[in-house]
């Protein structure tokens, strides 16, 4: 009964190791980052049913509102502070995701660690 | 109360806002950019310097940022290891940034050497707020704020295998850093507070202790990644090795450090007190981790034949150090994690320095290349073996200092088996210093290697090496100034 009752936090969950999976098992490095934002979102989402109420207002105490009906703020207050943090690592990655296609000309990561594995052996003769 | 009191915060925000002004005075005077760089990170050393003897080794300084009372908004609060830390941080950008001044120009050019300086600045003022925060979503944030500008220094130099290095930082960092939110949240669920010293309290009284458990497994993860521990190192050696020789020294005598720094904050500050029991299984498995990582990353090192790549791997091995010290669980091993951060840093920064101004003058980074390089370059390899011996741990030296208190601390704690591991990791230590200072000293050089005694690397280059090798030597003949109080700050943190 209690699982059923937390059902968010599956939801949390899912997302989180879809997001996993991505980023372990797929090749293509553009879909790694989708995976990581993936497993990012979960963990927001799973921040925000933290706070979350039902039938909840706004944490606005202007009129007399009852403050036992308010979601908690700091929640989202914390993940907008979170998202700020994860568009720039999803942008950092994207722009040296430009630059590796531009001097590898591949987005495969076999590919990429190949290419690696071949250099250190030419290096090491 | 003085004025004093505003120090910890304005040695993070200076950096910090150096940082923001910095491309503006790129785009106007390019040449003054790197002299403009020293400027806040000095003003920072200076009030660190300061602070020195304000906090006794059993209180802290805290500070309230925006007059919010702690537990409700975000406190700075710095301690005597914390202060230990941050100028370790200064003191090692401070002159790791003198040596990039004339190195870099020659791997960074253009536009992008304003974007160097800015980076830097930036890692050191995150790893500042890292070391000083109280609260533990701001960890994270200067977490972020560290990683990112890591990620893309490593990259700064443009090249296929820096651009490849970075990716795959990136591709571990990241999920580590979600790991750490994830922990975050799960604290902040089951008690509804994100400062630290009100979350140890409610964390000894809380009855959630399987979310306890899954929370601080995570943050190990996450830590572990950024600090390189040993499951989780595989970034790390290329990282280290392809970055410029700078940055290498900043990510490994600082970044690792700082990492394993917040997993003592977190193991001792946020759980220690009241969590023990809980806690004892994952600190159990950490201390199998950083005993397979001293004797993984010795017996890496030894089979390298890039210079660097030796190096790194061996920052892998000390890291398996400074766990052993944390895992320990006593004032002796603590105190001695806390002096090998110290020991370390100094002599991995001269280390990758001294890498850094053989490639610079000779473009040399085989190890084999190095046959009789002391006809050429005295002085940085006798700072190389200055350094290499502290790695090693012989007696005059801080690694050495450091190694009787780790070795102490696991003896005290009965862990028999961890004393022969790190007594083994000198072992190996010493195969693999031994080793290239026996080609520089003892071995003829190849045909045209090395030649006139005349091409030495610059002043700006070899003082700051010199001061990195001075101080191993330093701290480790005057060990008393700093070891008691480092033990009774360590009492007071168990």
């Amino acid at each position: 009964m209690r699982l059923l009752h937390n059902y968010h936090y599956i939801g949390a969950v899912i997302l989180f190791c879809i997001g996993l999976y991505t980023v372990i098992v797929r090749r293509n490095i553009i879909k790694k980052l989708i995976g990581l934002n993936i497993m990012e979102t979960a963990v927001f989402f799973f921040y925000i049913s933290l706070g979350y109420v039902d039938n909840g207002i706004a944490p606005i105490r202007v009129g007399g509102a009852d403050p036992s009906k308010m979601v908690n703020p700091i929640p989202q207050a914390l993940i907008l502070t979170g998202i700020v943090v994860a568009v720039s690592v999803t942008a950092l990655a994207l722009s040296l995701v430009i630059l590796l296609y531009r001097q590898f000309g591949t987005l495969d990561v076999d590919h990429l660690m190949r290419d690696e594995a071949e250099e250190a052996k030419e290096a090491g003769e | 109360m003085g004025a004093y009191r505003h120090f910890p915060v304005l040695m993070i925000t200076i950096p910090m806002l150096g940082a923001v002004l910095l491309p503006f005075l790129g785009y106007l005077r390019k040449r003054w950019v790197a002299t403009a760089t020293l400027l806040p990170l000095a003003v920072s050393a200076v009030l660190g310097l300061l602070l020195i003897g304000r906090i006794p080794a059993d209180g802290y300084l805290s500070y309230e940022l925006g007059s919010w009372t702690p537990h409700f908004g975000i406190e700075i609060r710095v301690d005597y290891l914390g202060l230990f830390m941050m100028l370790i941080v200064c003191g090692i950008s401070l002159l790791a940034l003198v040596f990039s001044m004339r190195y870099i120009e020659r791997e960074v050019e253009g536009p992008k050497l304003t974007a160097f300086y800015v980076l830097f600045l930036l890692l050191s003022a995150a790893m500042l707020g890292f070391t000083a925060t109280g609260d533990i979503f701001n960890l994270f944030v200067f977490m972020e704020i560290l990683a990112l500008s890591s990620y893309a220094l490593v990259a700064v130099a443009g090249n296929r295998n820096a651009v490849r290095a970075a990716f795959k930082y990136l591709l571990m960092g990241a999920p580590s850093s979600i790991m750490v939110l994830l922990a975050i949240g799960f604290l902040y669920s089951v008690t509804g507070s994100l400062n630290m010293a009100d979350l140890s309290t409610r964390i000894a009284e809380s009855s959630y202790s399987e979310v306890l458990i899954v929370a601080y497994i995570l943050f190990v993860i996450g830590f572990g990644v950024k600090a390189a521990l040993f499951p989780m190192h595989m970034w790390l050696p290329d990282a280290h090795s392809i970055a410029p020789s700078p940055v290498s020294a900043m990510l490994s005598g600082l970044l690792v450090e700082v990492s394993a720094f917040a997993i003592i904050r977190v193991t001792f500050s946020v759980f220690g007190s009241g969590a023990e029991n809980l806690i004892g299984g994952t600190v159990d498995a950490l201390g199998i981790f950083a005993a397979a990582a001293v004797l993984f990353g010795g017996i890496m090192a030894i089979i390298q034949k890039d210079l660097k790549m030796m190096i790194a791997y061996s920052t892998i091995s000390h890291i398996g150090y400074i766990f052993l010290g944390i895992t320990a669980f006593t004032a002796e091993g603590l105190a001695g994690a806390m002096y090998h951060v110290l020991d370390h840093g100094l002599a991995k920064a001269c280390l990758f320095l001294c890498a850094g101004s053989f490639i610079y003058v000779k473009g040399y980074r085989r190890i084999d290349d190095l046959k009789g390089a002391w006809r050429q370059m005295p002085w940085t390899c006798f700072a190389f073996a200055v350094a290499s011996i502290s790695v090693i741990g012989v007696p005059p030296t801080a690694g050495f200092i450091s190694k009787w208190y780790l070795i102490l601390g696991n003896i005290e704690a009965g862990n028999y088996f961890y004393v022969f591991v790190l007594l083994s990791g000198s072992i190996l230590a010493a195969v693999y210093c031994f080793r290239v200072i026996y080609y520089m000293f003892f071995q003829p050089p190849k045909e045209g290697a090395w030649e006139s005694r005349t091409n030495e690397a610059s002043p700006s280059m070899l003082a700051p090496i010199w001061i990195l090798s001075f101080g191993t030597l330093f701290f480790g003949v005057f060990s008393y100034l700093l070891i008691p109080s480092l033990l009774k700050a360590a009492a007071f943190l168990l």
